[in-house]
């Protein structure tokens, strides 16, 4: 059975046609992730997802569930890294288990552990504020692997990072995964972050979103994105695929073979 | 010397000189007593005011006491009123018209109607204030909830977070900075509105006791009422602004 089925989805928003007739299939353990020019319906197919949007047309299961808010087996990390202010460190880590009712010493036990391995250890009392971009980001990154959720959704999670930060976060997101093997759905505009952290990569037209393509990447695994940038592999099969990014980009109607 | 001792050294120098000149000119009768009174007349009035007949301690009393009651009352039923809007859209539909015009009005010239109403003494006083505070707090608790970020609304709940989680663990904590500059704002205006109250009509507080000194022409209890006042609307700020960083340590 695979973890996320979706089949002939189909979104609208008034007038406005988003997403378009997609189907997707995502094996348990796999690594997917989803690029394609913005407007294209990334986010909006994240919330169908995580069942903050209600479905109207086409079908999802998650694990063989309907999608609904507050599904235990979903976790869900933003664009932004969405910490709340008023929340120290360690509080934020473990907000998704507070909401989840799990209780105060096992939550900051787990939420401790988890900001170890992101390294943040000894920043556990710190309000967001005082940490940087990258250090806020690996504060959500705790927050959404302390939740033990078997599907993650990610949308754009390292999009606002300067270059330098993003390679860190993307080996560190490589790091946690590679330990659990979780599925992932990853969502982003940067070609060569999808290609690099990713076991298939799917790629949407501008609006209505589309699939354009599809390419699973056969880089052996585990990988670095640092050593990546270095790899004739990985540029051949990033010029695949920036290929099919162009053609979407103008609203490509059939898929590409 | 430190940088900062040489700043309070050159206020202190500049007061003294201006303290200095007033007083010189006080005396040589350039600037007549009748309009600007004195240095040493002033320090005169506050010291009998405070030390000797004591008198100006009960009128202090009922103004101080006036300004905090209207400001709990006013800020506790805006907080009321702003939070269950956020429970109850519909109400705030409802409501606003009204609440504009409320606002709109000046309430100050509301003060012959709360002197009919609630009499000469602390109680139209307590109207004044509160009908000011209520309006500002309101404003800034509709303010705050609004702001509340979509971003933390949405982690929340796709985390599967109750209506009621929500609101304690997300929309109220992040409307509370912009409810506190409200209530800064709205004890500085209690304090208006009890004064103002005062100086139109009352038996006792500081306002009563400036516009009779004023009736009397005695210009430094005039001045040093008005000094006092400064000093209490200075207390007042800077007490709330301490207790804003003791509580918004995270902002
Ligand atoms: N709630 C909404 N109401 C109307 N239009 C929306 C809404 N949410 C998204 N859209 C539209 O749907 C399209 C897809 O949006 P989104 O999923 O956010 O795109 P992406 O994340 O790929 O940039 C956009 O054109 C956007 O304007
Ligand atoms: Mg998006």
């Amino acid at each position: 059975m695979a973890a996320i089925e979706i089949e002939r989805l189909t979104v609208r928003f008034g007038d406005v046609l988003a997403v378009d007739d997609v189907s997707i299939q995502i094996e348990e353990g796999e690594f997917v992730s989803i690029v394609g020019p913005s407007g294209c319906g990334k986010t909006t197919l994240l919330n169908l997802l995580t069942g903050l949007l209600p479905l109207e047309s086409g079908g999802i299961s998650i694990l063989g569930k309907r999608p609904f808010a507050g599904n235990p087996e979903v976790a869900y990390m933003l664009a932004r890294d969405s910490l709340l202010p008023w929340r120290s460190t360690l509080a934020n880590a473990s907000y998704g288990l507070e909401i989840r009712g799990v209780a105060k010493e096992l939550r900051e036990a787990k939420a401790r552990q988890l900001l170890a391995r992101v390294g943040l250890a000894d920043f556990e009392r710190h309000w967001p504020k005082q940490l940087s971009h990258g250090m806020r980001q690996r504060a959500a990154l705790a927050r959404t692997f302390c939740l033990d959720s078997p599907v993650m959704l990610m949308d754009e999670p390292f999009g606002a990072l300067d270059a330098q930060t993003k390679l860190q976060l993307e080996d560190l997101l490589l790091e946690l995964w590679n330990a659990e093997r979780r599925t992932v759905v990853f969502i982003t505009h940067d070609l060569g972050e999808a290609v690099a952290l990713s076991d298939r990569v799917i790629v949407m037209s501008a609006r209505p979103g589309r699939i354009v393509k599809q390419m699973p990447i056969d880089l052996p695994r585990p990988r670095s994105v640092r050593a990546l940038q270095k790899s004739h592999e990985f540029h051949d099969i990033y010029s695949d695929l920036w290929e099919a990014l162009e053609a979407g980009m103008k609203g490509a109607p059939a898929m590409i073979e | 010397m430190t940088a900062g001792l040489r700043v309070y050294a050159a206020h202190a120098a500049f007061i003294a000189t201006f303290l200095g000149l007033w007083e010189y000119g006080a005396r040589t009768e350039f600037l007549p007593q009748l309009f600007f009174g004195s240095p040493a007349g002033i320090v005169a009035y506050l010291w009998d005011g405070f030390a000797v007949s004591k008198k100006i301690w009960l009128d202090l009393g009922y103004t101080v006491s006036g300004t905090l009651i209207s400001f709990v009352l006013g800020a506790t039923l805006a907080m009321a009123l702003g939070l269950a809007f956020v429970i109850l859209p519909k109400l705030e539909q409802a409501m606003d018209p009204y609440l504009m015009v409320l606002n709109a009005m000046p309430r100050i010239a509301l003060a012959p109607l709360f002197l009919l109403w609630f009499g000469l003494g602390i109680g139209s006083k307590i109207a004044i204030g509160t009908s000011l505070s209520f309006f500002i707090v309101l404003a800034n608790t509709v303010a705050g909830v609004r702001g509340v970020s979509p971003d933390h609304i949405t982690l929340s709940r796709s985390l599967g977070a109750s209506p009621s989680q929500i609101f304690f663990k997300v929309t109220l904590p992040s409307a509370v900075p912009v409810i506190f500059s409200g209530l800064r704002l709205a004890l500085i205006f209690s304090m208006l509105g009890v004064i103002g109250g005062e100086i139109i009509a009352a038996e006792h507080g500081l306002g009563q006791v400036l516009s009779y000194q004023q009736a009397t022409f005695n210009m430094n209890g005039v001045m040093g009422l008005l000094a006092l006042l400064a000093c209490l609307g200075m207390l007042v700020t800077r007490g709330m602004s301490r207790l804003e960083r003791a509580l918004l340590k995270w902002q």
